[in-house]
């Protein structure tokens, strides 16, 4: 069987969600198919500047085909279209313009997929939200599997992106709550898909001492492991943390691991680390007492899924309905809608050890069960398997034409977005009039 | 408070939630949103709360702010039979009235005439119910901002008055748990036998106690303690009134007690009646007529020579929460029982407390 995986970037040093996701996927199904991975030659995903040289390199012993980007990202231009496709009333014309300003814009790729999907059994395509998703899944419908990664943002209200998870052969979800959310907004239920997620590469032997006694770090402390950025909900984990901090029982410390895009609280017990290896973050993940999660917007958190390998309870930001709903799923995890209660969450997990014990038992068990690589690799080969005996479906629909295009009559992604069901899988209520956080109307996300 | 308390193995995230949020509930008192919290937050309550009455300045501020309302000048016309027809210039309203006839022969202008007048008449009437609408509704205006600013008063004061009853509601909640350990402590009843001397002292220094004093439990049971025994021997001091200090220390008055022997298990409680006895009016002993309680006055007398063994009690019961507003017990007995449930609670809190502070660090 010879599989494409097609994403945005790939590499060793490339880290973001999707990236990794892709990468770790590629390289363990490498072990049951031939796989050749297509990606751009670009490794920044804010500007999309060709940093690699187009050809065939291999990764970790598998072959990696680099295509050039047509063109780099103008922030202003795409915040403009991003304005205008969110915010206001548009047509698909504008959509696509959106999604061209957005990048990575490498018609090389997707005239490489038109001409060799025949050559591969499947591709899968990550990340839905990319120019290499939308074109590339219509040049290889029959053969097209998604692994959308798609978050509760407004880029799931574009219209654009409906027929698309319509007319993919299959779709790998991350989590239920994502695909309840694409099911509600594009109908696909008949699509074949299944709830896969991704694994991680945990180290059976962690040593956090040789972590505390490197990076000088003394008592109990919590942790955040990402990017510390305001999108991910960091700027409302330092207002919590330091109400924290006044009541002079807690004596935990916040450990962040991650480049910085924000100024981090001078505060003894706030300490930033930096970008780390994975040996070292592994380490302050067994050496911490919780990881903490103040993200709004997570299709799947690995972090969360690392710690609950390595036996440490999460507390996740509630208004995050993936994050809320493994954590309930697992029972390995808390939650917080506010500041109240994330003091009130992290106070529990401070004081009671057997509670934290306890929910780090079952996150252990939970990933055992649901996202060791064996599962994962045995749930991709079963939907080979399932989409192998079934029909391919049509192809997608032509796009719409010249004046099918213009017409404005698409409502603002936001709405859409508002309009769908919100909450953990299983609990979801019909469009609930939910405050948006106040930076959501500013988010873009790269 | 409702403890927050995971009892069964089986872990339920939901559940723990549910009894985390009532917690905070209760901790919070009301649950509020964070955006309300910052809405209360940044109203000044200072602001509403003028202890003067419920008419403030505000409402005169509101008054100054707003300027007098004067109906707006609206442009009108005013339309008569000659009014299409007029001109400054003679000359054109001479050729104008000559030609009318002419005019009438090509459409009739009466109709218009008539229009435009009632158009201009009831543009007129529309002006001033406007005006007077107007006025009415900032005369309203005033007096629903002086209702609201009402409101807010009393509602400012229901919710000081609801946290004072909180207060009240805790502090009467810590004196009936006071009570309740008192009560539990009356349970084993102890028999207090007094001393020789201290029967003598009381008959001499407060006669009408000793009248009013059952006589003397002959039928004490041997097994139970007697601190009679420890009292009487105890050396009197100078004024015949000083009690040991615990660790030999020197008396407020600078005076250097002599150090006694050990303390004994009755002296504690010994200390804890006379300071009941000077507050109180004697002791309960002496209240209840116990033949050897010591008196008020008697008690009053050792505080000059005591001042050690006094701090002491004081602090062990500022330790204790405090109980100076607590009745004597009844009897002399449960006294000497319930001090020593009490010392023992000295004894056993201090550890509670550590407990509490020194969980282990788990790295």
């Amino acid at each position: 069987m010879k599989i494409a995986v097609v994403v945005q970037r790939y590499g060793q040093a490339v880290n973001g969600g999707a990236e990794l996701h892709a990468r770790y996927v590629a390289e363990h199904l490498a072990r049951h198919s031939q796989i050749e991975v297509l990606t751009t030659c670009a490794t920044d995903y804010v500007t999309w500047r060709n940093e690699r040289e187009a050809g065939v390199e291999p990764v970790n012993g598998v072959p990696v085909r680099r295509f050039r980007v047509k063109h780099e990202r103008d922030p202003r231009v795409f915040a403009k279209r991003s304005e205008r496709v969110f915010e206001q009333r548009h047509s698909i014309g504008d959509e696509l313009d959106w999604l061209d300003a957005e990048g990575p814009t490498s018609p090389a790729l997707i005239d490489y997929i038109a001409k060799h999907a025949a050559d591969f059994d499947y591709c899968l395509f990550f990340s839905y939200r990319y120019y290499h998703a939308y074109y590339g899944a219509r040049a290889a419908s029959g053969r097209a599997i998604l692994v959308p990664t798609a978050e509760r943002d407004a880029t799931i209200g574009l219209s654009i992106f409906q027929p698309l998870f319509r007319s993919v052969r299959g779709v790998m979800y991350n989590s239920p709550e994502e695909r309840a959310m694409i099911n509600a907004v594009s109908g696909n239920d008949a699509v074949p898909g299944v709830v896969v997620g991704v694994g991680s590469n945990v180290p059976n032997n962690t040593q956090p001492a040789r972590f505390r006694q490197k990076h000088n770090i003394r008592g109990p402390f919590a942790i955040y492991v990402g990017r510390v950025d305001r999108n991910k909900g960091c700027n409302e984990l330092f207002d919590y943390f330091q109400e924290y901090l006044k009541d002079p029982a807690g004596r935990l410390s916040l450990v962040l691991i991650g480049h910085s895009l924000l100024e981090i609280p001078r505060h003894p017990r706030i300490r930033h680390l930096g970008f780390l290896d994975d040996a070292d973050k592994f380490d302050a993940i067994a050496g911490a007492e919780l990881l903490i999660m103040p993200s709004y917007y997570e299709s799947l958190s690995m972090v969360a899924l690392e710690a609950w390998a390595l036996g440490r309870p999460v507390l996740a930001n509630g208004k995050c309905d993936v994050l809320k709903g493994q954590c309930i799923r697992s029972n390995a995890g808390l939650y917080y809608d506010d500041g109240g209660e994330f003091i009130g969450t992290l106070e529990a997990l401070e004081q009671n050890r057997w509670l934290a014990g306890s929910l780090g038992r079952n996150g252990r068990q939970f990933f055992r069960e649901q996202y060791d690589w064996p599962v994962i690799e045995r749930k991709y080969l079963e939907m080979f398997d399932r989409l192998k005996k079934e029909p391919p479906r049509l192809a997608a629909d032509p796009l719409p034409g010249w004046f099918d295009r213009r017409r404005q009559d698409l409502r603002p992604a936001e709405e859409v977005l508002a309009a769908l069901p919100t909450g953990p899988a299983g609990r979801q209520q019909p469009a609930a009039p939910k405050p948006a956080p106040a930076d959501a109307a500013g988010r873009r996300r790269a | 408070m409702a403890e927050f308390n995971v009892r069964s193995d089986s872990v339920n995230v939901e559940q723990i939630m549910e009894q985390l949020r009532a917690r905070i509930r209760e901790k919070r008192g009301v649950d509020y949103t964070e955006q309300q919290i910052r809405e209360l937050a940044a109203v000044k309550l200072e602001k509403f709360l003028d202890p003067r009455g419920i008419r403030s300045d505000l409402l005169e501020q509101f008054r100054k702010a707003q300027p007098v309302y004067e109906p707006p000048e609206l442009p009108n016309f005013a339309f008569e039979d000659a009014t299409l027809f007029e001109s400054h210039r003679a000359p054109i309203r001479w050729i104008r009235k000559l030609l009318l006839p002419i005019l009438k022969l090509l459409f009739n202008p009466n109709p218009l005439i008539q229009a435009l007048h009632i158009q201009a008449r009831l543009n007129t009437m529309n002006a001033e119910r406007e005006a007077r609408r107007e006025a009415t509704r900032r005369q309203l205006d005033q007096l629903y901002y002086e209702l609201i600013h009402n409101l807010v008063i009393e509602t400012t004061r229901l919710g000081i008055e609801v946290k004072n009853l909180n207060m009240r509601l805790e502090s009467v909640s810590s004196r009936l748990e006071f009570n309740e350990r008192r009560a539990r402590a009356l349970e084993s009843v102890v028999v207090y036998k007094p001393s020789g001397a201290e029967v003598e002292r009381p008959s001499r220094q407060q006669p009408h106690h000793q009248q009013q004093a059952p006589p003397p439990r002959a039928q004490t049971p041997p097994q139970q303690t007697s601190y009679a025994a420890v009292t009487s021997a105890t050396p009197p001091s100078e004024g015949g009134t000083a009690m040991t200090t615990p660790l030999g220390q020197a008396s407020a008055g600078g005076r250097q007690q002599p150090q006694q022997g050990a303390e004994g298990p009755g002296q504690r409680s010994r200390r804890r009646r006379r300071r009941r006895g000077r507050r109180g009016g004697g002791s309960a002993a002496g209240i209840m007529g116990a033949p050897g309680a010591p008196s008020a006055a008697d008690a009053a007398a050792t505080t000059a020579g005591d001042a050690v063994s006094v701090s002491e009690a004081e602090a062990i019961d500022d330790f204790e929460g405090g109980d100076e507003d607590q009745p004597a017990p009844p009897a002399p007995a449960a006294d000497a029982a319930d001090a020593r449930s009490e010392s023992a609670d000295t004894e056993q809190r201090p550890s509670t407390s550590s407990d509490r502070g020194g969980e282990p660090d788990g790295q």
